[in-house]
């Protein structure tokens, strides 16, 4: 017990994530592996029109297929919504809006069984008129589609400042443009899947891949006529979950009335194809932008127009304008700024909240309008860009307090790595030259909160820690794990406060009725809340560690550090006492026994928007420069994207590995979202609803990347962290967009950029040229 | 959705396969990589039976006698990258190989399920039918195995149908040695490099000699009910010289010989518009050679 400790630290090493060697090996237990005794399996029969009245439903054959439990329509339910704004009945009655909309559920001992039901069930339709694009559905007598919505009208948005009208009289460059953003839809690995089981007390157990246990069953029970007391959530491992899982989504309750009317546990799944057209998609949305420049480059004001497609029912899409809005408004210095937008009820899918969360879009608009402008005023895209990023301590006009900023480095680091400038003039010479292939160089930026967001009554999140006789930590957490990796950030961060190795830590966080409260997975903020959560446990824990350990030695608990297992002297790091044993003696002390247990409930230091949508919601934010570096093939109308160069302010890193695959993930979706990936959707059905036809990006794709950091301390964040895995996923497709016209001198409003697209543009822009020739 | 046979047989022989055929209602499985993915989907082309055919291992392998390339049905995809006599006589099938799916599904896939599953986007069908090559057919007749030879060009009547009747099995393809000197070119394409049905593909072979083709042959994938040869481009590309006027007007005829469909994969412009560039990109090739 005599040599000397070094001081060493795990903020910013590579931790491998707890699951992932289990993950890797095919090991996991996902949920839907799971197999409960008695289990039955259930299946939902849909709509298979977009907008009609349901005259009858016979399921007296599937009845009497050998093996079917029960059958639940509409009629076995309350009828009460699920949903954002609960207009989402879990069975639909009379009316279906669209081609998800459920039916009837049953449910059997196998698959098979249950299949050959579904087929039997017998449903008379009288066709409605159908609406699919919201412009339409706004129109003056357009079918209503829901009696308490009058003109189809969902959720609006509106915030202004400033006067746009007199700043458009101060611009020398207006620029007025419409934007069509599509539906892309997250592609979990995992289709879904939850299983409902009762007691018989007639609590019940939900197994499911939510990502806001607490919350859940607030928003689950009164569908159930249940009190939110009753229901316990477990968390079972999910493939994937990227804001899918934030509402509850009619397929649940679903389950549970099948369960509480056989008084046998439930599993009900999608199918892929089911995972593809009847799961929650990214909002599309319609912009008609207005921004205007001076010829000195200065930015004069932003107007923006956003038309959603609501689609039948409601959930957090039709929200999303709440985060576009924080951009428009916010991202570089704009003093006049004013959004406005509409969600209409259409009988098409509808949108849940999805990485990125309205920014994607919102960025795709205002990156590429930045290129526009720049454009317009003859300054190249970084110059541009860098005389109307905002410094620190600038707010915007929503109130979001820039108290740190980043933007300027992150634009000049992105340009320097890149050389972007010298290419960028290169390429645009190349332009019109001949040869097939033409390459391109193009930036976007944009920011985006990175220390939660205030939108509930509490963005907080609670921790327990207990020590155990071995110097073994539980630590209990409310912040769930759907793959992001804060399994490993707080192991880490435990570990650090504790000097404890990372082995020696298990994460508990699955199951509602063991772990404290916590807002869910959503807006980048786990990292930041639920690490600052669980830093402030085991600090607690480490003070009283260490004066257990002052009381027990003759040194002050101020002069004591925690490191390897032991107690040590904070200025030489020689060993005190280990701290295993010290546990065994605090507990182990008769009457004075004592344990270590600790527990912290962390609210950031944000307020909620108040009137205009003011409001510093967010405890920090950050920004982040990319840059695309993509070959075009003129013929095909392929695009390649060669490199991705990310900088993004991330306050610390903590786990190394984990914030790159944060990166290398989020990048994946906003290439998807930029190249690829599009839901194809006629008369409101899905058309390509398998990975056949729904284009995911390949490894053969993946364009090299290269990641900069820009590293200082966020002051409330946990060792200076903050909240970094939206921005990955919002920048890359309009980077890519701002590349492809660097090359061929082409823009396009409606991603994603597929090579149809590209190639008719090219043809097109061709036989313009020829005929003014 | 699941599907239930009531049968399941693995035939070690061709004797074996044609008499379980014959007794009707049976789906062939080889590779099961397009099976598997249309019972899943559809139910489409289930019988009662399920008849393995993997196990005749005659059916494996490329061979060669004399003039003539033999290719059992059941060569997989990863075989067609690999095999040597493959690489001597014809690589444009190699080549075409290296663009199939993935390394998982090659190792799977056959060439006699490409053939039998008559999609109008079937990649090694291109090639074969550049290379003028033949299906051999087999069924039970009258207590033996009778065998019955198709061109390939005829086998195909419309998507997902052919001349091959319920009871019958396919058994190997085949075709003659090119010549010296023929040059056999593939190419297809889609959004993604890899993993890709083909929205157009092209396959073109010939003798080629001072920038021009010989015994031309030009056969497209994906643009019409079934693969097709292109004759009026082949004619207007025989012996052409393949300097860029002729090529664009051999462009202009292959235009107005496809008859393409929009679907959720590309529109009816857009594999026009493929055909004309891949066949430019192809013949530019040649040209070079
Ligand atoms: C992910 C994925 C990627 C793919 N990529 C490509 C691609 O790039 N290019 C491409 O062309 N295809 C592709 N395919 C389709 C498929 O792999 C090929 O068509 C393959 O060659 C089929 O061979 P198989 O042995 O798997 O056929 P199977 O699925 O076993 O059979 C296909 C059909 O042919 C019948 N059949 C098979 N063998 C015989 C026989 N000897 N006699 C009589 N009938 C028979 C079967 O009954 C069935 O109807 C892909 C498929 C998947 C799943």
């Amino acid at each position: 017990m005599s040599e000397a400790i070094e001081k060493t630290t795990l903020i910013g090493k590579s931790i491998t994530k707890p699951d992932a060697p289990d993950k890797s090996n095919g090991r996991t237990r996902y949920i839907n592996d799971m197999v409960l005794p008695r289990m039955l399996v259930a299946k939902i029969k849909r709509s298979d029109r977009a907008h009609a009245k349901v005259l009858s439903i016979d399921t007296s054959k599937a009845a009497a297929v050998p093996g079917i439990q029960a059958i639940v329509t509409a009629d076995d339910t309350p009828m009460v919504g699920v949903g954002v704004t609960k207009d989402n009945p879990p069975l639909k009655k009379d009316i279906v809006l669209s081609m998800r909309d459920e039916l009837v559920a049953v449910a059997g001992e196998t698959e098979e069984a249950v299949d050959k039901a579904l087929a039997l069930i017998e449903i008379e339709y009288e066709d409605l008129p159908a609406i699919f694009d919201p412009a339409e559905a706004l129109e003056e007598g357009a079918h209503q589609m829901h009696d308490d919505k009058p003109g189809n009208l969902s959720l609006g948005y509106q915030t202004v400042h400033g006067d746009i009208k007199q700043a458009e009289k101060n611009s020398d460059h207006v620029l007025d443009e419409v934007y069509d953003v599509h539906y892309v839809t997250h592609v979990c690995m995992g289709p879904g899947c939850v299983i409902a089981d009762f007691d018989t007390h007639g609590k019940l157990t939900m197994y499911t891949q939510t990502q806001y246990p607490y919350n859940y069953k607030m928003d689950l029970a009164p569908s159930l006529g249940m009190h939110p007391g009753d229901i316990r959530v477990i968390q079972p491992p999910v493939g994937g979950a990227f804001g899918s899982k934030l509402d509850v989504y009619p397929f649940e309750p679903i389950a549970v009335f099948l369960a509480k009317k056989t008084r046998r546990p439930v599993k009900l799944f999608f199918s892929r194809e089911e995972e593809f057209s009847a799961s929650p998609t990214r909002q599309p949305a319609r912009f008609h932008i207005r921004a205007g420049v001076k010829n000195d480059g200065t930015l004069t004001f932003r107007d923006v127009d956003a038309l959603l497609n609501n689609g039948s029912h409601t959930s957090w899409g039709a929200t999303t304008p709440f985060v576009m809005m924080r951009t428009f408004t916010g991202h570089f210095r704009v003093p006049d700024v004013e959004f406005r937008s509409r969600a209409a009820y259409t009988n098409m899918p509808y949108a849940g909240s999805f990485r990125g969360y309205g920014n994607v879009q919102a960025t795709y608009v205002t990156a590429t309008v930045m290129d526009k402008l720049a454009e317009a005023v003859n300054m190249d895209p970084i110059s541009f860009r860098l005389m109307n990023a905002q410094k620190a301590g600038e707010v915007t006009p929503q109130n979001s307090k820039l108290e740190e900023c980043f933007l300027g480095e992150c634009i000049e680091t992105v340009a320097e790595k890149t050389n972007f400038l010298e290419q960028y003039n290169a390429f645009k010479a190349e332009q019109d030259s001949p040869g097939r292939y033409k390459k391109g160089i193009g930036i976007a930026t944009s920011f985006h909160n990175a220390g939660g967001a205030k939108i509930h009554k509490s963005d907080g999140c609670g921790t327990v820690i207990m020590l155990d006789d071995y110097a073994r930590a539980t630590v209990i957490t409310g912040a769930s794990e759907i793959g992001q990796g804060i399994d490993a950030v707080l192991t880490q961060i435990v570990a650090e406060e504790l000097g404890i190795p990372t082995e020696s830590i298990t994460l508990v966080n699955n199951d509602s009725a063991i772990g404290p409260w916590d807002v869910g997975v959503h807006a980048s903020r786990t990292t930041f809340i639920a690490g600052n959560s669980a830093k402030r446990a085991a600090r607690k824990a480490r003070d009283q560690i260490l004066d257990a350990a002052a009381q027990r030695s003759n040194v002050a608990a101020e002069e004591l550090d925690l490191r390897g297992g032991s107690v040590v002297q904070n200025d030489n790091g020689v060993p005190v006492m280990k701290i295993d044993s010290l546990l065994r003696k605090m507990h182990f002390a008769g009457e004075d026994a004592e344990l270590v247990i600790t527990h912290d409930y962390y609210e950031p230091p944000s307020e909620p928007e108040g009137d205009n949508h003011v409001g510093d919601i967010s405890a920090a934010y950050s920004h982040g420069a990319y840059v695309a570096e993509v070959t075009v093939d003129t013929w095909t109308g392929v695009v390649k994207l060669n490199k991705m160069t990310a900088v993004q302010d991330v306050g610390r890193v903590v786990n190394k590995l984990g914030i790159e695959g944060q990166m290398e993930g989020g990048i994946a979706f906003g290439i998807g979202y930029g190249l690829t990936e599009e839901m194809i959707i006629e008369d409101g059905e899905v058309k390509n609803p398998n990975f056949r036809d729904y284009k995911v990006m390949t490894a053969p794709e993946a364009p090299e990347l290269e990641f900069h950091f820009i590293e200082n301390d966020d002051p409330d964040g946990p060792f200076g962290a903050k909240g970094i895995a939206e921005l990955p996923t919002i920048i890359p497709a309009p980077a890519i967009a701002n590349a492809v016209y660097n090359a061929i001198g082409i823009r396009f409003n409606n991603p994603p950029l597929t090579p149809e697209k590209v190639a008719r543009a090219i043809v097109e822009k061709q036989a313009a040229k020829v005929a003014a020739e | 959705m699941m599907i239930e046979y009531e049968e399941y047989l693995a035939a070690t022989s061709v004797a074996e396969a044609t008499q379980a055929l014959a007794n009707g209602n049976v789906t062939v499985v080889a590779g099961g990589t397009d099976l598997m993915v249309q019972t899943a989907a559809s139910g489409r082309g289930v019988g009662t039976t399920l008849l393995n055919v993997r196990r005749i291992a005659d059916l494996r392998g490329v061979t060669v006698d004399g003039g003539r390339v033999t290719i059992g049905a059941l060569t997989t995809i990863t075989d067609m990258l690999t095999d040597g006599v493959v690489a001597d006589t014809a690589p444009v099938l190699a080549e075409t190989a290296d663009r199939f799916a993935s390394n998982q599904i090659r190792n799977m896939a056959t060439v006699g399920g490409n053939i039998c599953n008559a999609s109008p986007a079937g990649d090694m069908i291109i090639p074969l039918m550049v290379l003028d090559a033949d299906v051999e057919l087999s069924s039970w007749v009258d207590g033996a195995v009778a065998t019955r030879t198709v061109a390939l060009n005829e086998f195909f009547t419309g998507p997902g149908k052919s001349v091959k009747t319920a009871n019958e099995l396919l058994t190997s393809v085949s075709f003659n040695r090119p010549a010296e000197g023929f040059v056999g070119q593939f190419g297809k394409t889609g959004p993604r490099p890899a993993l890709e049905i083909s929205m157009v593909s092209v396959g073109v072979g010939g003798v080629a000699s001072n920038g021009s083709l010989t015994n031309a042959r030009v056969v497209y994938g994906a643009v019409a009910p079934t693969p097709i040869r292109a004759s009026k481009t082949e004619a207007a590309l025989e012996g052409t010289s393949l300097d860029d006027a002729s090529i664009q007007s051999v462009l202009d005829v292959a235009d107005s010989e496809v008859n393409p469909i929009s679907d959720v994969r590309a529109s009816d412009w857009y594999r026009r518009h493929l055909v004309r560039v891949m066949t430019q990109e192809v013949l530019e090739s040649v040209a070079n050679v």
